[in-house]
């Protein structure tokens, strides 16, 4: 009891605390309220007109909302007037076709290019909460498009592309054909996982392509018209798709077909950079040099230009060379020499000429060896050779001749390892002592064929008349070779082989050095001069002699024949027909 | 020199190739070359034009011209019209003049009107747009080098609208075998008499490009009217 009292004390106590709190805080938010509502500057919203719109240039209507006049919104709530053309204001002919809060124009009502002015007014018509002016021309926002459809135009060789027609019909209010109102369409197109639609060109007619489409991919295409000269777009037509499902095997096929094009592609190319980069080795490896016509011992860089007397001198070491470079004029200006040197000629005057400053021997020694072995000291000359090479080269032949016959009588002692006859004139005298058969061995010839200067003698008659023979010069020259030293041989064989002829001074010489050493007479056959070689004296040297007899064998017997009269002057190296006559018995 | 020379030749046709692709672009919109044949088909003299073509390039005038006075409207409005006069209430209060005889607006009674009157209707609103628009540009050399493209546009369509006009002409000739000895220029009203403010007179200029347009609007509707009545008779006057 007691306690319910001061519950019920307490109770009361509770609420009204409660009922004071609760005013306070009414009060509080309703004078917020109030103030909120007294101090801002926002009026409430009034009805407005939304917006008006003819969608075929033939109707139009117009909609509104009540803002925030929450109790205007219901219908009739709201008025419409519209004036035509600044002309009397009329309440609006038809509310509901258009829906709630639409005022519909129809035909009757609409004129184009007629300023209007709609108004939206309360019920009691008393106050204007809205004005809108316009023209029907400038409100023109069509329908959409409808029919859309399309057609493949093609699909690419690789299978990965399409390209489409799409078509549409113009929305079915507008009235397009009798050219009432002109539209344009913006078609646009997206794959269905995008986000961006893809417009395309805004044109006049009613299709368009698509290209470069890809299949396998699904697409969505929508279009939309607009008037021409205005701005508004219609709402999007219905949503188009669009599917060609991909052609697996081009697909499969066409990457293979291109990694090989261009697999092969890169191959060639860096073959080709191989091939140009190593062009000189693959060049001598598949195309090797031919073998440039070489002479074993020369040096090419010897062909060149003013080392002619290198080159004379190894060419003429090979045996095989015949210098056909002796012509005519060669042998006047040899036996000019000989002329010349008639009156001084002697042994000593040779020797001093072999051992001239010209170097014979150095060029004998200086000789690069190749391995035929036939270095020479011996140096023909070359046909382009100027008169004053082939005059020292002259010289040089009948020094070596002269070197050549003592460098014979040197090699005629086998026995003796004697120096080289060319520099030791008392080797020539020990040369001269040479047996008889020795010699004769010795002065090797060629065949009368081959027309050297040249014959073997072969016998030699008591008489003194000397028999020739061709074609023994091979085994004499083995025989030289085999017994005498290499150089020494060499010079001999040089002279033996390569030699045009030895001079008269040289027969003369040879034939001379054995009178010195009071040996057996040598005889020194060439063409055109004999030496009669008697067995005890020696016989005085005659220029010609006669053939005698000609053997079977083409063996020449030659007789020695006499001097011709002291009285008469010999020419040099050849008999005038005169002469000839005299001589020959 | 004699070497350039090849060089210059084929600048010189490089640059003929050029010029050639430039203007065909342009061909479109200045409208095709007259295509003089006649019914076999053989190409003569321009001496006459088929009724189909002469209407063809009538109408492709008038959408030519509809569609630059529209650009040209846009761009005003943009460049000196101010923002808060951008509404289309103030669009429509610079009302455009009514002509002599009132042409109706409404799609039914302009289908009820003859090819006649259409024809009339059309020479007549060329000829009365001729010198406003002279005029317009003489006001609009007053404003700075923003409005230049403005005023190549309005001489552009001042020389289309003459040879609108003469082509309406011939039009009439064929249509309704008349013969207009003289061009009529009907002395218009001169709308904007007073001598403006500047703000005044930049609404006016915009209310003449706006009525231009309109009825720039009404030549293109009216020709494609005609074109319809004229290639299909029957599905035409239903409307």
């Amino acid at each position: 009891m007691f306690a319910n009292n001061s519950c019920e004390k307490k109770g009361a106590g509770i609420m009204a605390t409660r009922l004071v709190f609760l005013s306070l805080v009414c009060g509080a938010v309703s004078v917020s309220v109030g103030e909120h509502l007294t101090t801002s500057e926002v009026p409430p919203k009034r009805p407005y007109f939304v917006d008006c719109r003819s969608p075929e240039q033939e109707t139009f209507s117009c909609w509104w909302s009540a803002g925030d006049y929450q109790n205007l919104t219901g219908p009739g709530a709201l008025s419409v007037f519209f004036q035509k053309n600044r002309d009397v204001w009329r309440e609006c002919p038809d509310y509901s076709t258009a829906g709630e809060n639409h005022c519909y124009f129809n035909s009757t009502y609409t004129s184009i290019w007629i300023p209007y002015c709609v108004q939206l007014r309360s019920q009691i018509q008393d106050i204007v909460y809205h004005q809108m002016c316009f023209t029907v021309d400038e409100i023109v926002v069509p329908d959409p498009p409808v029919g859309l459809n399309w057609t493949l135009l093609n699909i690419s060789q690789t299978g990965q592309h399409f390209d489409i027609l799409i078509q549409w019909e113009p929305p079915p209010s507008a009235d397009v054909k009798k050219g009432w109102i002109s539209l344009v369409y913006e078609p646009q197109y997206r794959a269905i996982n995008m986000s961006d639609w893809k417009p395309l060109e805004v044109e006049r007619a009613c299709y368009q392509s698509v290209y470069g489409l890809k299949t396998g991919m699904e697409y969505e295409i929508r279009v939309r018209c607009k008037q021409a000269a205005s701005e508004k777009f219609s709402e999007f037509s219905e949503h188009l798709y669009v599917y060609i499902p991909k052609v697996p095997t081009k697909e499969t096929l066409f990457p293979f077909t291109m990694i090989l094009i261009f697999g092969a592609v890169g191959v060639i190319i860096v073959l080709m950079l191989i091939i140009f980069s190593q062009q000189q080795r693959l060049m001598v490896y598949f195309l090797p040099p031919v073998p440039v016509p070489k002479i074993m011992g020369i040096d090419p860089e010897l062909l060149k230009k003013g080392k002619l007397d290198e080159l004379n001198s190894i060419l003429s070491g090979h045996h095989t060379f015949k210098p056909e470079l002796y012509n005519d004029d060669l042998w006047v200006e040899f036996i000019e020499l000989d002329i010349d040197d008639q009156d001084g000629r002697s042994h000593h005057s040779d020797t001093h000429k072999l051992l001239g400053s010209e170097n014979l021997n150095g060029n004998c020694l200086n000789i690069k060896d190749d391995d035929s072995g036939r270095a020479s000291c011996y140096e023909p000359e070359l046909p382009d050779s100027d008169m004053l090479d082939r005059s020292q080269a002259e010289a040089r032949e009948e020094k070596a001749s002269l070197l050549d016959s003592e460098g014979r009588a040197a090699h005629s002692s086998t026995t003796d390892p004697s120096p080289p006859g060319r520099s030791h004139p008392g080797a020539t005298a020990e040369g001269a002592s040479r047996s008889h058969p020795q010699i004769q061995s010795q002065l090797s010839s060629q065949s009368w064929v081959n027309l050297d200067f040249y014959a073997q003698v072969s016998n030699i008659t008591p008489a003194g008349g000397v028999l020739l023979s061709p074609g023994q010069q091979s085994k004499i020259e083995k025989t030289a070779e085999a017994h005498s030293s290499p150089k020494t041989q060499k010079c001999q064989l040089a002279m033996t082989t390569d030699s045009a002829y030895t001079s008269e001074m040289d027969a003369k010489n040879i034939s001379a050095t054995p009178s010195l050493n009071g040996n057996e007479p040598k005889v020194i056959v060439s063409p055109y001069t004999v030496s009669e070689a008697p067995a005890s004296s020696v016989p005085p040297v005659s220029d010609y002699t006669t053939v005698q007899a000609v053997d079977s064998q083409q063996s020449l017997l030659l007789n020695p024949s006499t001097l011709p009269t002291k009285g008469t002057p010999m020419p040099a190296g050849y008999l005038t027909p005169e002469q000839l006559n005299s001589i020959m018995p | 020199m004699s070497e350039a020379y090849p060089g210059l030749v084929l600048l010189l046709v490089l640059q003929v190739c050029a010029w050639v692709l430039l203007l065909w672009r342009c061909w479109g919109v200045l409208g095709y070359p007259l295509d003089c044949k006649d019914e076999q088909g053989s190409i003569i003299s321009c001496t006459s034009i088929s009724l189909e073509k002469l209407l063809d390039r009538v109408i492709q005038h008038a959408e030519l011209i509809y569609h630059v006075s529209e650009e040209s409207c846009t761009l005003f409005e943009e460049m000196f019209v101010p923002v808060s006069m951008h509404t289309q209430q103030n669009r429509a209060r610079n009302t455009c003049i009514t002509k002599a005889f009132p042409i109706p607006g409404s799609k039914s009674e302009i289908q009820k009107i003859s090819d006649k009157w259409l024809l009339h209707s059309v020479l007549m609103l060329v000829q009365s747009w001729i010198e406003p628009l002279v005029y317009l540009q003489k006001t609009l050399d007053r404003y700075d080098d923003a409005a230049d493209t403005i005023l190549n546009k309005t001489k552009w369509v001042t020389n289309k609208l003459s040879s609108l006009e003469q082509g309406i002409v011939e039009l009439i000739r064929k249509m309704l075998d008349e013969g207009l000895l003289a061009v009529e220029h009907q002395q218009t009203l001169t709308r904007f008499d007073a001598q403006p403010e500047v703000v005044e007179s930049i609404l006016r200029d915009y209310a003449v490009l706006t009525c231009f347009k309109k009825d720039a609007h009404k030549m293109e509707v009216f020709l494609k009217l005609l074109k319809c009545r004229h290639t299909d008779k029957m599905s035409c006057y239903i409307s």
